[in-house]
């Protein structure tokens, strides 16, 4: 992948930066942010997040799973108690809940992990270690013919440095 | 010490403290981003306090890991029980420890979910202290089961014999709480920690612990990609985590309140042991964080307004389990049943009076000191207070535990009991086990949450604001307090 990276001091003028980006559909823009902020994703449009899918499904599997264990088991080996009913429900309950959290709370992280792309493996291009200290990163996939008016763009809304990535 | 009656002013008084929604309490003397990470990084360099500290801790583990080589080789007979009481010190420190782990999880989910801002600079300690409270809490039933490495047999596995657990029995559902917190706890600080490790990965220059910390950030770049599903992703599991950690209590509380015993069959059991729960992990939030505070020169990191709003809680859940305490006596009464009537009783009047009074004016009557906005902004009282709650919810286990198995229904049944060195070896040991690992993490890896802090500083903007005048993210301005009379020293 090549585009130009960019650094910016400032939260505005990264967001007014990418918005311009957009705006002039200059490539695919990729922002680093120390900590997450509201004012990238409103800028970047982008759609939420599919991981809510991953947590149904796993929670869904989950409690299926919990209430199937334990009824299934007392049905194996019966230990009928003054004829009271083999599988009860209601202490079932709590291991179909507890199955439940386990299973939908590990899917939620495996989702998190599929749809973020983490591990990985390298840091790729585009990429600065200063992103995760206090600087705001701004990298727009572009093609070398178009390197120029991006970084001009970048430089006019206040980049601290900007760079071409091969 | 402040006194208790001293009234706080009118708007001009200039003593008077501002009342600040516990929503609103921000970090006015950080300033950026950069202050954060230097700031909080510097904490992680290990200090001669530090090795000392962590070199009591492990000796206090080994007593505990001694007496648990002495009682495997001699036998439970060793723990001091003898019929009728066959649950002593382990069961009650069992369950003193899970309670120290729910605060953790309150903190980190549940007030995550209500947006409450005074969680952000104490959830990381919180959380690391739940997971390594339950860590400990699940040694005593696998101490108490006499053969330890049978243990496995409670989960459910195929297995050569055909045999299943009974899931009918508190003891399995025991398991899958535990396991299911103790599993659930560790991931949701671990997915805190991932953008944190990322920090130190960019800025650690030796190549072997900037190896090591690669591996544990899980190469994260803090794109927006990332950050998008990550904070969809936390929310989930703190959406999961608040049914979870009034579920695991709740469970625990069956561990009695299944049995027909006098003093445990009642049904209040469970909403009592989860504010019970969450005032003494507070209280332990207080013994931990007190003192990291001032040797960590973090003051305006966990500023007084924190306190006062952790405070306000301790509060809360001491009137709830006091109310217990007291519904618990009318619930015998009103309930006609003999045997409870003359439990309780017997509980404050009876052979374990003492106790019993321990437990009441530690979580009843200190706590009520916490109306006092004064003292609710006394570090030193606060750091007492902590240990007297701590001894006081230690107690009520006991009360819980003891009286009601040595005075059953039948007067045969009655008898007495005293701890063996044993059992407190294993107590002392639950400390060392406890802290050794909770000081390892300190200097391993950060003890407040630098992605989540920076969240709430003002970022830096473009000539536009200062941000050195203590305006906070929402335009109001907050004056940092420094320094105040009854600082914990």
């Amino acid at each position: 992948m090549q585009g130009v990276l960019a650094a910016f001091r400032e939260l505005d003028a990264a967001v007014h930066a990418v918005e311009e980006l957009k705006q002039k559909r200059v490539g695919d823009v990729t922002v680093y942010t120390p900590t997450p902020r509201h004012e990238f994703e409103d800028a970047l449009g982008s759609p939420s997040s599919a991981v809510r899918r991953f947590t149904l499904v796993g929670g869904l599997l989950g409690v299926t799973f919990g209430y199937w264990i334990a009824i299934w088991t007392s049905e194996y080996w019966p230990l009928v108690v003054g004829g009271k009913a083999i599988a009860s429900w209601i202490p079932y309950t709590i291991i179909g809940f507890e199955v439940m959290v386990l299973v939908g709370a590990l899917s939620t992280v495996f989702g998190m992990f599929y749809l973020a792309r983490v591990p990985r493996l390298t840091m790729t291009v585009g990429y600065d270690p200063r992103f995760s200290h206090g600087d705001y990163g701004v990298f727009v996939a572009t093609t070398p013919d178009k390197f120029q008016a991006a970084e001009e763009l970048l430089r006019r809304h206040g980049a601290a440095e900007v760079r071409g990535e091969r | 010490m402040a006194t208790l009656a001293r009234p706080v002013g009118g708007a001009g008084d200039p003593h008077r403290r501002p009342n600040i929604a516990s929503a609103d309490v921000q970090l006015p003397a950080v300033r950026d981003y950069e202050q954060v990470d230097n700031e909080i990084v510097a904490t992680m360099r290990p200090t001669g306090g530090w090795f000392a500290g962590l070199g009591l801790a492990v000796v206090c583990m080994l007593i505990g890991a001694s007496a648990w080589v002495y009682q495997i080789y001699w036998g439970l007979g060793q723990a001091g029980y003898e019929p009728p009481l066959m649950w002593g010190v382990y069961i009650i420190t069992f369950v003193f420890w899970v309670g120290i782990g729910h605060a953790g999880t309150l903190i980190s989910a549940i007030l995550y979910l209500f947006r409450a801002g005074f969680r952000t600079t104490i959830y990381r300690v919180s959380e690391a202290m739940t997971v390594f409270a339950v860590m400990t809490a699940g040694l005593f039933p696998i101490i108490h089961i006499g053969r330890p490495w049978k243990f496995f047999w409670l989960i459910p596995y195929p297995n050569w014999r055909l045999i299943w657990p009974n899931f009918k029995s508190p003891l399995v559902w025991d398991v899958f709480a535990i396991s299911t917190y103790l599993t659930i706890s560790t991931t949701f600080l671990y997915i805190g920690l991932i953008p944190d490790i990322a920090v130190l990965r960019d800025r650690e220059t030796n190549p072997v612990r900037k190896r090591i910390f690669s591996i544990l950030s899980l190469g994260w770049r803090n794109s927006d990609r990332e950050w998008r599903h990550f904070a969809r992703a936390y929310l989930f599991l703190a959406a999961f985590s608040t049914p979870l950690v009034l579920s695991v209590h709740s469970v625990v509380s069956f561990d009695f309140a299944m049995g027909l015993t006098p003093g445990w069959h009642a049904s209040i059991f469970p909403p009592y042991f989860v504010a019970g729960a969450i005032f003494s992990g507070f209280a332990m939030v207080w013994t931990i964080s007190i003192p990291m505070r001032r040797w960590f020169g973090l003051k305006h990191y966990i500023t007084l307004n924190h306190l006062d709003a952790t405070a306000k809680v301790v509060l809360f859940t001491s009137l709830v389990v006091g109310s217990a305490y007291l519904i618990e006596f009318f619930i015998a009464w009103y309930s006609g049943v003999p045997a409870e009537i003359e439990y309780f009783y017997n509980r404050v009047f009876g052979q374990w009076w003492w106790s019993a009074w321990i437990l009441l004016i530690c979580n009843m009557v200190f706590p009520l000191s916490l109306f006092s906005q004064q003292l609710r902004r006394n570090t030193t009282w606060l750091f007492i207070l902590s240990i007297i709650i701590n001894i006081g919810m230690w107690y009520e286990r006991f009360v819980i535990v003891v009286p009601s198995l040595t005075h059953e229904f039948e007067p045969w049944q009655w008898g007495g009991y005293l701890p063996s060195w044993v059992d407190m070896c294993f107590l002392v040991g639950s400390f060392g086990w406890f802290f050794m690992w909770f000081l390892l993490f300190t200097k391993q890896l950060p003890v407040f949450a630098l992605a989540e802090i920076k969240e709430i500083i003002p970022p830096k903007l473009k000539g536009t604001h200062k941000h050195d005048d203590h305006i906070d993210v929402t335009g109001k301005h907050q004056a940092f307090e420094p320094d105040t009379p009854g600082e914990f020293a």
